[in-house]
């Protein structure tokens, strides 16, 4: 390996003003005369510099609430290394404070195309051995927070102001991005490698970023003698399209998965779960009290007004279980006929095409009870009724105990109430509900991008919000269609009956024949949310294969007004476009300047979706 | 063994303010939970919850046995156990034996007054919740008379703790079934996503939606009567 450049100032007086360093489209350009700034950071296509403000100091220091001068800090070394691989320039630095000693160094280093990482490192040699209460600013973040063109994660400009269209809880944070005045230079900033505590530094950032006042931010750190990893920040480039930012990070997140249980061919069927019934069992809807039985071939025909259920979720446990010392087991051994019930629903659902889930309450584990114990129990009973899944209720992971089961029954699917946040759980559990609604803070269904639903677009997601009525059950439906994610029907909310109405079933109907006809495209790897519009106050987002000849664009108008005309511009000329969900929109190609713009008529709050087959 | 005697215990009418505290974990229980004036008319009423003697003896007189006998006494109630509440009886159950015993069940009004009585109390004895009288988080039925201090106002004992039960009606929203059940019980589920369970206070029931008459009949579920004055 060859080392371009390797430069100790040991000793001397380092008399270096100015450092610049070379990232292929991204160069940085070091300010020693102020210390230890970024003067430039310049895309170098578009020769645009990102820094716009003179103070762009990389960091802060407060011992003690005395901030450390900045002219005090003394520079030890730069170490470049140009190698194609592992491109790096680092800076190290030094400086006595109060009689305690510290020692840090800036890295920014490329091992990846468009993709720079942040490196900042700190150690203390503390007076007397007693550490001291260290808090670090980041100038050179705040400035780019500051800036007009600073999009927090998952935000859309409007206007001059920005708001949050796009929602993910899992513990991958996408980045912010920040561009230019053109629209043609845009650099994405990340805090990677977070843990979800309180104590992880990257969290800290993160969360500080995406939320206000991020510019009277500052973080406590614990230093030690040796330097440690304080601060780690992705800076992702694109001097193209401010999609890129967002496939950049996806490809990089998704590295890290192994994702080898959505590939496993015999439960490929999740796959095409669009609805899920929730069967309430103590109900008009699911039973007959003449009849004292289930009246399940009703429930089927009645689905078909739903375009048909793909799987129906059983449900008698909760709120009956704890009244007696019965477990979730023995509850089945108490319907009329007992297990034999279950079998004989589930031979009729499969005589439809249906597939049947029964759910686990891991709150009504008994002290004498245990996981592997229920993985047992789940073994009979799947042995005894050839139920096709298991609902993981109130949970977000797959125990282990359970994940067995999946090697006697490859085709068995489990299915958790929350999506899955943290890295194992989204590679063990392969499909879950999209579920929100608070009633107790007077909940609104917003129509907003899962950004979830992008990033793993293998995992199915079924949309729920079990206490929305009226115009919110509309609303969840749109987002359903804006996401392209299956729903769950559940009507009979634990006793309140809640019920679709003819309108909304049908827009179900279309819905769910929609992802059919178009599974290929809405559940692409190279879809993208809240893409790049013309007009303020409407969302996009973009579905594709990564053939990228067909797409799919749900748009989304949420503002008071009419809007007409051009909304996005399109990267290819277009070859077919057809309007396949909402009223006539007047969608059309318009071409001006060797540019192709879709543009149509949408009412406030239309939500539509385009297909566009490109040449 | 001398079996305990469930005596009768008279009730004056009178006029009270029905008023139930249930906000449900999810969901609502729709019936008027009051407040609002209901007329008692003079009744008697089981001193204890109906006990498995009495049952054995009504099953022995009448021959009944239940159609759908899906968990039906699945307690197998023998002497050894006879001063207990009889359990695993559906309302059904519960309202033949009443009906043969000249009775009915109680509605959830007259349940409420026959257990807190003319001076609101939240609790039989008193406003002040005490599980040493009577049998809350235990590890199972006990006789109805172990615990006597617990009774109400008006002689009741076992009102509250032991086993639930059985009010009077069916409620029906259009949608669902679904009978209120009274008093709480022995079990105490540890989560809160179970039902809610221990001894309860007299002005709370709880909302048993119905379904098969195996899932109908519980091990802490049981019943008393109370016969109208004529």
């Amino acid at each position: 390996m060859v080392l371009d450049v390797f430069m100790i100032q040991n000793n001397y007086k380092f008399i270096k003003k100015y450092e610049d360093f070379c990232f292929g489209d991204l160069k940085l350009i070091f300010d020693f005369e102020k210390k230890i700034a970024l003067k430039k950071l310049i895309s170098i296509n578009n020769n645009y510099n990102f820094i716009k403000t003179s103070n762009n100091d990389l960091f802060n220091i407060k011992v003690e609430n005395q901030l450390i001068p900045k002219n005090k800090y003394k520079i030890e070394k730069v170490f470049k290394n140009n190698n194609k691989e592992f491109k790096v320039i680092s800076i190290d630095f030094s400086q006595y404070f109060n009689k305690d000693f510290f020692k840090g160094r800036i890295s920014f280093i490329k091992k990846k195309e468009n993709i720079i990482d942040f490196i900042f490192q700190l150690s203390a040699k503390w007076k007397n051995n007693i550490p001291k209460k260290i808090v670090l600013n980041f100038p050179f973040i705040i400035n780019f927070y500051k800036d007009k063109k600073f999009l927090k994660p998952g935000h859309i400009f409007d206007g001059k102001k920005t708001i949050k269209k796009g929602v993910w809880n899992l513990h991958e944070y996408p980045p912010s991005i920040i561009s230019d005045n053109s629209n043609n230079n845009f650099l994405g900033l990340e805090f990677y490698d977070q843990f979800p505590w309180q104590a992880n530094y990257n969290l800290a950032m993160h969360e500080a970023i995406s939320n206000e006042n991020f510019d009277k931010f500052e973080t406590e750190v614990q230093l030690t003698q040796e330097l440690s990893d304080i601060i780690l920040m992705k800076i992702y480039i694109s001097s193209n399209v401010k999609e890129k930012i967002f496939h950049l990070w996806k490809e990089n997140t998704r590295e890290r998965y192994d994702l080898r249980k959505y590939h496993n061919n015999k439960n490929r069927w999740i796959e095409n779960n669009y609805l899920q019934h929730f069967m309430f069992a103590y109900g008009e809807e699911a039973f007959d009290y003449k009849k004292m039985k289930f009246k399940i071939n009703q429930i089927i025909r009645e689905g078909k007004e739903f375009g048909g259920y793909d799987s129906i979720l059983f449900w008698h446990q909760y709120p009956r279980l704890g009244l007696d010392e019965s477990n979730q087991w023995q509850l089945y051994k108490y319907l009329p006929k007992n297990y034999k019930t279950i079998k004989k629903i589930v031979d009729i659902c499969h005589s439809h095409n249906i597939k049947f889930f029964i759910p686990f309450k891991p709150w009504d584990i008994r002290p004498n009870e245990s996981l592997d114990s229920h993985a047992k129990s789940l073994e009979k009973f799947i042995k005894a009724t050839d139920i096709d899944g298991f609902f993981l209720d109130t949970m977000s992971s797959l125990p282990k105990s359970f994940l067995k089961i999946k090697k006697k029954f490859p085709s068995f699917e489990f299915c958790s109430e929350g999506t899955p946040r943290e890295k194992r759980q989204i590679e063990d559990l392969t499909s879950s509900w999209d579920q929100i609604g608070d009633i107790r803070r007077n909940f609104k269904v917003d129509i907003n991008s899962n950004f979830f639903r992008f990033i793993f677009p293998e995992h199915p997601l079924n949309l729920v919000s079990r206490w929305s009525v009226g115009s919110d059950k509309d609303s969840l439906i749109k987002r359903a269609v804006f996401n392209g994610t299956g729903m769950v029907i559940w009507q009979d909310v634990f006793g309140c009956w809640l019920p679709f109405s003819g309108e909304q079933k049908k827009n179900i109907k279309t819905l769910k024949n929609i992802l059919i006809k178009y599974h290929k495209c809405f559940f692409g790897d190279s879809s993208i949310p809240l893409i790049n519009t013309l007009s303020k106050k409407i969302i996009c987002n973009e579905f594709s294969d990564s053939t990228l000849k067909e797409k799919i664009y749900s748009i989304h108008n949420f503002s008071r007004n009419e809007i007409k005309g051009k909304i996005i511009k399109l990267n290819s000329e277009v070859k077919k476009i057809s309007q396949i969900y909402g009223k006539n929109n007047n969608v059309k190609i318009v071409k001006k300047q060797n540019n192709f713009y879709l543009s149509a008529n949408l009412d406030i709050n239309d939500l539509i979706l385009v297909n566009i087959k490109f040449k | 063994m001398k079996s305990i005697e469930n005596k009768k215990i008279f009730i004056n009418s009178n006029k009270y303010v029905y008023r139930v505290e249930h906000l449900t974990l999810e969901g609502t229980c729709s019936i008027d939970h009051g407040p609002k004036c209901v007329e008692i008319k003079d009744l008697f009423v089981d001193k204890y919850p109906v006990t498995n003697k009495q049952y054995l003896n009504f099953l022995k007189k009448t021959g009944y046995f239940p159609k759908d006998n899906q968990r039906f006494l699945e307690h197998k109630p023998n002497k050894s156990i006879y001063d207990l509440p009889v359990v695993f009886v559906s309302q059904k159950d519960a309202m033949e034996y009443a009906k043969w015993a000249g009775g009915r069940l109680p509605t959830d009004e007259e349940w409420q007054y026959i257990a807190s009585g003319p001076k609101y109390l939240e609790w039989p004895w008193g406003n002040k919740f005490n599980p040493t009288l009577c049998n809350h988080d235990g590890d199972h039925l006990v006789s109805v008379n172990v615990n006597r201090k617990g009774a109400s106002w008006c002689g009741c004992e076992d009102m509250v703790g032991n086993c639930w039960e059985w009010t009077a009606h069916i409620h029906n929203d259009g949608n669902h079934q679904f009978a209120l059940l009274r008093g709480g019980s022995y079990f105490y589920a540890h989560d809160h996503w179970h039902v809610g369970g221990g001894a309860r206070k007299t002005n709370y029931h709880w909302k048993l939606q119905i379904l098969n008459e195996g899932m109908n009949r519980a091990s802490t579920v049981g019943f008393r009567c109370v016969y109208d004055s004529k």
